[in-house]
């Protein structure tokens, strides 16, 4: 299990961290969220100490992370970086050596990872001559290829395909059933959504809502309400409530308690009602509720 | 997996990598053979013997002159060709297509072509005088062993009051050829450790290596994988120059003697040198984020070595001048100036001692310096971070 307690960082002026901290239960997979500039990296680069905070502690099973520790973390970084010139099987044999693995173990994991993220017949190209997209798959490659415990990825899903964002699912999912933890970040909320068990969602440097994303979800005391009359968006006249427009999409955020009966009754007086929805927030209706509050 | 142990892969990786890098077998290829072809070239060059020169005889000839100037030119180190010419016009001739350097002209005249030489005009004065007395004594019926006491009443002797090593000049020009053999490696491997440092946080991979190791770990590693890199190019460099200087034929000089002291000085002050300057290179390099901007950024350490470089100069020159004493002495210039010295056979112990003692110490001060700003600056990219935030940086 990775807990990670009050985690304070300052550069300069700037208070990137303010006591932010989650935890994620060995297993499950943690979609870790926020707006730009809310502090996401900073926090994944605390876990390896990348970033070495002022403050606040993380710990791995209970123990305090140390470099012996780490070494069963895999983590992709945001920059998107290897060795241009080197050749793709063995700068990830060299990562995965420099993690712990003996030359043969390196060799046979990578080579089970390039077939599973299938570029195992670019294996002896450098890594400049691949395309962007497997470029990125030998970077998850890297990150893999230690089989670490846990696994942690800033915006993976960033520039895959449709096809690309299925099999990362797919491949994360797998991992998690095996046992591994993963914590990734991304701004794809429907992604995260299908994806994560676990949600963290940090802002201004402080972790605003965190938890199992059903019980948050059941616990929510908002509702997502979606009107539709003669084809077209309705919205109640109601005092609190929050419409939500999203790409043509237009939904409203109301509470629990709202009168049910009463708006469907408006909106039948108002015209056909070709939809209508009232549901538990989704995870954007989350988002939006923690971080603008 | 001990800290040690990826300090090794990482080591590996940069000795491999760059090794089989092209351009950097190419030009060390190139190089190899220049220096290989140094010593037969100059030797052909040269022809290996110094050119004879011809004395042109016409006229009436002095009886024995032929002999007598091949034994005055042993006297005077000149090698001496005699051609007869049956006319004047012939013999001037000679002298204006080169074929002749002097002519002498009936026992009594010496003509040059246009520049007369004071040796040449001595040395056949000397075997005129040499026969005609000869034969006027011989007339007065003197016996040989009085007219060699005649000719040669006293044969001075020839002594100097200072010794002289006869291979100075072959120990200065070697300590000379070393001293730049040091250079280049020095600011090759060096720039290899600033180019490296960018390129990992050019390409971003740097925080993909940091996540598995140290930042101190990357930094030992990669300037020993270089450092490496650097000590088997000294030994095929040195190890040509060596072949060189025995294909060059130098009959009178113990290359042996000379050179295998020389090539372990090199070896022993590359590696005080290198690691001075590798965390000065690799420290600069961390503090931008690209190519482009690492020229600007290097000139701090080129400053600093281009005067050791000139000091080693110096010290070939006039290897017990001032400046080249100081420049000895002093951690940044040592490992250039004090091998050099040291090969003249002019450094004390003492000085030897303040220089090594005082490079080292340097080394390990820009290791803890370089390692500091290094860490500081490597997760930093964008624009170029200033040395002072980097250092700052590093204690947070």
């Amino acid at each position: 299990m990775l807990t990670i307690t009050d985690v304070h960082k300052r550069f300069g002026d700037v208070v990137a961290l303010n006591g932010a901290g989650f935890s994620v239960e060995r297993g499950r997979i943690l979609g870790f969220l926020g707006p730009n500039g809310a502090g996401k990296t900073t926090m994944m680069r605390v876990i390896f100490d990348l970033v070495h905070p002022d403050g606040g502690e993380v710990t791995w099973n209970g123990s305090p992370v140390d470099a012996e520790a780490r070494l069963g973390f895999g983590y992709m970084p945001e920059e998107r970086g290897l060795y241009p010139k080197m050749k793709v099987g063995s700068q990830l044999v060299h990562f995965a050596r420099l993690s712990g693995l003996s030359h043969s173990d390196a060799r046979r994991a990578v080579d089970h990872w390039l077939g599973v993220l299938g570029i195992d017949d670019r294996a002896d190209a450098k890594l400049e001559e691949l395309s962007h997209g497997n470029q990125q798959r030998a970077q998850l490659a890297a990150a893999l290829a230690p089989s670490p415990e846990l696994l942690v990825l800033d915006e993976p899903f960033a520039g895959l395909d449709p096809i690309g964002v299925d099999s990362l699912s797919e491949t994360l999912r797998e991992l998690s059933s095996d046992g591994v933890t993963i914590v990734f970040s991304s701004h794809q909320l429907d992604l995260v959504e299908d994806v994560c068990q676990e949600v963290a969602i940090i802002n201004e440097g402080r972790v605003v809502l965190d938890g199992n994303l059903a019980q948050i979800k059941a616990q929510s005391t908002r509702r997502r309400l979606t009107t539709d009359v003669d084809g077209r968006p309705w919205i109640p006249d109601l005092p609190d409530i929050e419409v939500v427009s999203n790409h043509g999409q237009v939904h409203c955020v109301v509470s629990e308690d709202a009168p049910v009966a009463d708006i469907l009754a408006a909106a039948e007086a108002a015209g056909r009602v070709t939809r209508f929805a009232f549901e538990p927030p989704h995870l954007t209706d989350l988002f939006r509720e923690a971080v603008q509050s | 997996m001990t800290p040690w142990t990826q300090v090794w892969l990482l080591s590996k990786r940069e000795f491999v990598e760059r090794g089989r890098s092209k351009p950097f077998l190419v030009i060390m290829a190139i190089i190899a053979v220049a220096i290989i072809a140094v010593g037969p070239v100059t030797n052909a060059l040269s022809g290996g013997e110094p050119e004879a020169t011809t004395v042109g005889l016409v006229g009436t000839e002095l009886p024995g002159i032929e002999d007598e100037l091949r034994t005055q030119g042993d006297l005077f180190e000149i090698e001496i060709d005699v051609v007869r010419f049956a006319a004047t016009d012939a013999a001037e001739n000679a002298l204006e297509d080169g074929d002749a350097d002097v002519v002498l002209a009936d026992g009594n005249r010496v003509v040059f072509h246009d520049d007369t030489s004071v040796r040449l005009t001595a040395l056949i004065q000397r075997s005129v005088d040499t026969v005609v007395t000869e034969s006027t004594l011989e007339g007065l019926g003197l016996s040989e062993s009085e007219i060699e006491a005649v000719q040669n009443p006293v044969q001075v002797s020839v002594a100097t009051i200072e010794e002289t090593d006869p291979q100075e000049d072959a120990k200065r020009g070697a300590a000379f050829v070393g001293a730049i053999v040091l250079y280049i490696s020095i600011i090759m491997f060096g720039s290899f450790v600033a180019t490296g440092t960018v390129e990992e946080k050019q390409n971003r991979v740097v925080e993909v290596v940091l996540s598995r190791v140290r930042s101190w770990q990357v930094l030992v590693g990669k300037v020993a994988g270089i450092g490496l890199l650097g000590l088997l190019q000294l030994a095929i460099l040195l190890g040509a120059g060596y072949t060189s200087a025995q294909l060059a034929g130098l009959t009178d000089i113990d290359v042996a003697a000379i050179g295998l002291p020389i090539i372990a000085g090199v070896f022993f002050w590359f590696i005080l040198g290198y690691v001075f300057y590798a965390f000065l290179y690799a420290a600069v390099g961390s503090t931008v984020s690209r190519q482009e901007d690492l020229q600007g950024a290097i000139m701090l350490p080129i400053v600093l070595i281009v005067p050791g470089y000139l000091l080693a100069i110096a010290a070939a020159e006039n290897p017990d001048g001032l400046l080249p004493r100081i420049g000895s002495l002093l951690p940044m210039w040592a490992p250039f100036v004090m091998p050099v010295r040291t090969a003249a056979g002019v450094a004390a112990l003492w000085e030897i001692a303040v220089a090594v003692i005082g490079s080292t110490v340097g080394a390990i001060a820009l290791v803890w310096i370089g390692s500091r700003v290094y860490r500081g600056a490597l997760l930093r990219t964008g624009t170029k971070v200033k040395v002072t935030d980097a250092w700052r940086a590093a204690a947070e």
